[in-house]
């Protein structure tokens, strides 16, 4: 194996074995697979590049020089051809696109092979063994010694050429390879993928190279917050045509999401008929069924006959979202029915739509929330569901792939929940980031309300009894214990919804050890910040000890509590009963809170007299 | 007046993010310490710190991509990783002045370190972690808008304005250590390494193209002229109340005190608020920059929507800055002010080999096309790295030489 990096800066000899000067770079000709090293760049007396066709000229390529076949004056110097890259200048250091890993990664070596006389391109070395080899290379070998020491080798990541595009260089005039994978070829989903990894300049740089369908199809793959802005860096004249190939509901997202100048200026530039359905989307709430519906629609009246239903699709089917499902309407487009792809096919061409009509059908109305709609075509395994107004006339259709987005979206955080089974310790980690910005918000609240309290108490006309401060220092802190204790439970019971069977669970042993665990280091976590924030606030340290006890307390005896109705619930399951995860996480929760303002009483009580006792 | 601050009104919340508490610490204690003394450089500073970040905006804009990007596109593996060791340790060492500024705060409200500095570092990692420190940033930002006071405070103490006047343009040098330590600091922490990646990263991700530019340019500048408006007047509140006084800080308290001509007993409050949201702040800032631009050298996953098999070294990176600097301040005795003002003199020490590297990218005409820099910003970038340098220099030789 031959890498870039160590090739470089060694001395390039000819016949004579007189050294004529130092390698700079060297050219691949592009088009196969395992490109061939096509020419030497190397830099002669006084730094003068010059450049050698590699098949005419060099002999061996070793460790530590390329030697020439002919001797300094017989040499006869070329130029970089059309379709030759330069690895160092074009490569070396470069951001890539890994097409097959759908990554932007950069190039730290090149790895290349030598098999019967002709040095060829394996790939690019994008890993940390390509950063210390050039870094130094033993500081490699020590590395990958050390890894394999620790049972972990530590790999090459090699990306072969083909699976290569390039983001700089405008390759786009080189025929790469037969297998060259582009961007472009890549699936929409894909593309989208790669795309919110680059910088807008780059981004807009890939656009360039994707047509309008498939640059439609790629924004409408991208995440939300990227749509409105990836547009907007386009000419208005592209982004008004791909809007216009893009369905009626993505559009609508992400014009909704655009300012309202540049909204109205794309909607203008759009073709009459797009902009209306868009306008009418954008009518709709978000996350409503009217937000996430296409307007797109196939109908058909009951008068019709089958054959006359086929042609209508076969002229129209290209614009639409959805064709299983063929609506039947009445006059003014009121909803009578619905026929199926499969009831049309298997019926002959003369039937009429009225004997094949399925007129028993599913509907929401376009204020419905979103997630109400997604429930429904999973539980009815709906491919479409039409959206109706009062008056039962068909809006549009939420079609299976948006029902898809939604669901994705809302239960990313029962997901998340769910995978917090894992019931160890490091739980405690993901509850945390889970909670993190929440308790930001709640931590907000609290100081401005002990600031209040603090002020009015300085001033000496509002202090009230000092059982006001314990009483509004415990309610403070409710919302907090509750919102603990409901994920504590959540997690404890998600073997329950689950469903998984006993040998899925770990011993109970185990289980109570990391729930005291976990318990023990919430609670006392909890209590640290609590008595922290009361301690400042009121500068009172039995107080603030006052409160953050009973917390500490309420958490540790919640966790248990919690495992252990769980493992009673699991058990009453396991026996054929059916047990309500739902109604067990409010008996928690009802629990703990009396838990909380029972042990809160107690501990104020003790502290009022410790209080008392010292003349405050 | 009033009006001076609505004009700056864009500027000065951009500079209240750089003046974090490595900035208030070191401009308190210059002029607490020497008096007016060191204002010079804080004028002559104002421009530098002006081209340097124009410069920084503009290589983001023409090329559409990082500080960190460029060094290894033009220099290759082995400089990028020594201009990111330096970047590293600039980071490392200003996040630990953060810590150090929180611990301060939170020590003003009768907090224990041992008690804040967990905590605080715990609550950031959330908060990048979720990558919902944007949601607080605001907030955080209103809340160090405290450190305008000192612009007022300075008119309260009624200081001879033309003596101010005379020693902004008055060059002159004190022959010590502990002078030229402060120096190093103030250009550390003035013209911060790590707020050059910032700066550009942020025009990168905005998608600003040079035609924008040359009016996105204007935002930047008033926010450096403003920021350096911030630190003369610190420098000047602190230089009339504590120096006469012969005040030097070594507590945060001290520092403090200097606000007391505007709002009396309110001043430590006030000054604990504005410190612990400064610092808070750039303690968020500070991981994540050195994590993305550190990943962006070397071509890793960065994102903090990554799970930490996905982007192992940058969940690392950030996690090793956010920690190491809180446990350095948790060892006992630990001087805060001192830590702070430390943390700058490396600051300034890092920041010529930054700039070098900037120079030699901004007039490469491969990279910059017809926008490299002109003589007069060529000439006042090298003057800046040379004075840098120098500083440096006369500070290492004087420790050396072991005057006192």
């Amino acid at each position: 194996m031959i890498y870039l990096t160590r090739m470089l800066g060694k001395p390039v000899v000819d016949a004579g074995g007189e050294r004529i000067g130092v390698i700079s770079d060297i050219a691949i000709s592009t088009g196969e697979v395992f490109p061939r090293v096509t020419s030497l760049a190397f830099l002669g007396p006084g730094k003068t590049p010059f450049m050698l066709s590699w098949r005419k000229f060099v002999e061996g390529v070793d460790e530590d020089r390329i030697t020439l076949n002919a001797p300094r004056d017989e040499l006869r110097f070329s130029y970089l051809q059309p379709d030759e890259v330069l690895l160092s200048h074009d490569l070396l250091d470069k951001q890539i696109v890994d097409t097959q890993g759908m990554k932007v990664v950069r190039v730290n070596d090149l790895k290349l092979s030598e098999s019967r006389g002709q040095l060829r391109l394996l790939g690019a070395e994008v890993g940390l063994r390509g950063v210390l080899r050039s870094l130094w290379p033993p500081l490699e070998t020590a590395a990958a010694a050390a890894a394999k020491l620790f049972g972990r080798p530590l790999p090459e990541s090699i990306i072969a050429w083909n699976y290569m595009d390039l983001l700089d260089r405008d390759l786009s005039h080189v025929q790469l390879s037969v297998t060259h994978k582009r961007l472009h070829e890549l699936h929409p989903a894909d593309v989208a993928d790669v795309l919110e990894q680059l910088s807008p300049s780059q981004r807009a740089r890939v656009f360039e190279h994707l047509d309008n369908d498939q640059a439609a199809d790629a924004i409408s793959e991208l995440e939300d917050e990227l749509q409105a802005d990836v547009l907007d860096d386009l000419t208005e004249e592209r982004a008004s045509d791909i809007l216009e190939i893009m369905d009626p509901d993505d559009a609508a997202d992400i014009i909704g999401d655009l300012p309202y100048d540049k909204a109205e200026t794309l909607l203008h530039l759009m073709g009459v008929r797009e902009a209306r359905q868009v306008r009418k989307l954008l009518g709709y709430r978000e996350k409503s069924a009217g937000g996430i519906m296409t307007p797109e629609v196939t109908t058909v009246t009951e008068d019709m006959t089958v054959q006359q239903v086929i042609d209508q699709l076969r002229a129209n089917a290209g614009d639409l979202e959805n064709i299983y499902y063929i609506y039947v309407v009445s006059a003014k487009r009121v909803l009578d029915g619905v026929i199926s792809l499969r009831d049309l096919i298997v019926a002959s061409p003369e039937t009429l739509v009225s004997d094949i009509v399925t007129r028993d059908l599913f509907t929401v109305g376009p204020d419905d929330d979103q997630e109400q709609v997604a429930d429904m075509m999973s539980k009815y395994d709906l491919l479409a569901l039409p959206v109706v107004d009062e008056s039962g006339r068909i809006l549009g259709i939420v079609t299976v792939d948006d029902a898809l987005d939604v669901m994705e979206e809302e239960n990313a955080e029962d997901l998340e929940l769910a995978m917090g089974s894992a019931q160890s310790a490091a739980d405690a980690w993901l509850w945390l980031r889970r909670t993190g910005s929440w308790a930001v918000i709640w931590a907000m609240i609290a100081f401005t309300v002990a600031f209040a309290v603090r002020a009015l108490s300085r001033t000496g006309t509002a202090g009230g009894p000092p059982w006001l401060l314990g009483v509004s220092g415990a309610v403070l802190f409710l919302p907090v214990v509750l919102r603990i204790v409901e994920d504590l439970s959540a997690r404890a019971t998600t073997g329950l919804i689950e469903g998984r069977g006993e040998t899925g669970r770990p011993p109970l042993g185990r289980r109570l050890l990391t729930d005291s665990l976990v318990g023990l280091v919430l609670g006392s976590l909890a209590a640290l910040a609590v008595f922290a924030i009361t301690d400042i606030v009121t500068s009172q340290p039995t107080f603030a000890a006052a409160l953050a006890v009973p917390i500490g307390l309420t958490l540790l005896v919640m966790t248990l509590l919690s495992t252990a109705v769980a493992v009673l619930a699991e058990r009453a399951s396991d026996s054929g009963q059916r047990v309500s995860q739902s109604l067990l996480a409010g008996g928690l929760l009802i629990l703990s809170a009396l838990i909380y303002l029972g042990l809160a009483g107690v501990a104020w009580s003790f502290a009022a007299r410790a209080l008392s006792g010292a003349g405050v | 007046m009033w009006l001076l601050l609505a004009v700056m009104g864009p500027g000065i919340i951009a500079a209240s993010a750089g003046n974090d508490s490595g900035g208030i610490s070191t401009y308190s204690q210059a002029g607490a310490k020497y008096g007016y003394q060191m204002l010079w450089m804080m004028f002559l500073m104002t421009f530098s710190l002006v081209i340097v970040q124009e410069m920084a905006g503009r290589m983001g804009a023409v090329t559409g991509k990082g500080f960190a990007a460029l060094i290894r596109e033009r220099f290759g593996v082995r400089p990028t990783f020594f201009a990111m060791l330096a970047l590293l340790a600039s980071n490392a060492a200003t996040s630990v002045a953060e810590f150090a500024g929180i611990a301060a705060a939170m020590e003003l409200f009768g907090v224990s370190r041992y008690v804040a500095v967990p905590i605080a570092a715990v609550v950031v990692w959330l908060l990048v972690v979720r990558g919902s420190f944007r949601n607080v940033e605001k907030v955080l930002l209103a809340l160090s808008l405290v450190f305008v006071a000192y612009i007022i405070t300075a008119f309260a103490a009624k200081p001879d304005w033309l003596v101010v006047g005379r020693s902004l343009v008055t060059p002159s040098f004190q022959m010590n250590p502990a002078f030229f330590s402060l120096a190093v600091a103030l250009t550390g922490t003035t013209i911060a390494p790590w707020m050059q990646f910032f700066v550009q990263s942020n025009i990168v991700d905005k998608g600003t193209s040079i035609k924008e530019w040359s009016l996105a340019k204007w935002d930047v500048i008033a926010g450096a002229v403003a920021a350096n408006f911030v630190a003369i007047f610190i420098i000047v509140t602190t230089a009339t109340v504590l120096h006469p006084k012969g005040i030097v800080i070594s507590l945060a308290s001290d520092a403090a005190i200097a606000l007391t001509p505007l709002v009396g007993h309110y001043a430590t409050i006030l000054f604990a608020i504005g410190l612990l949201s400064a610092s808070f702040l750039a303690a968020c800032v500070l991981p994540l920059t050195a994590g993305y631009s550190i990943c962006e050298a070397f071509g890793w996953e960065a994102g903090v929507d990554r799970k930490f098999s996905e982007a192992p070294i940058f969940i690392g990176i950030y996690t090793f800055v956010i920690f190491v600097g809180a446990a350095i301040i948790l060892i006992p005795g630990a001087n805060l002010i001192a830590v702070m003002i430390l943390s700058q003199v490396i600051n300034g020490m890092m920041l010529p080999f930054l700039l070098i590297f900037m120079m030699i990218i901004i007039n490469d005409k491969r990279i910059m096309g017809q926008y490299t820099n002109g003589r007069i910003y060529n000439v006042i970038a090298w003057i800046t790295i040379g004075s840098a340098i120098a500083l440096t220099g006369a500070l290492l030789v004087l420790t050396a030489l072991g005057v006192t």
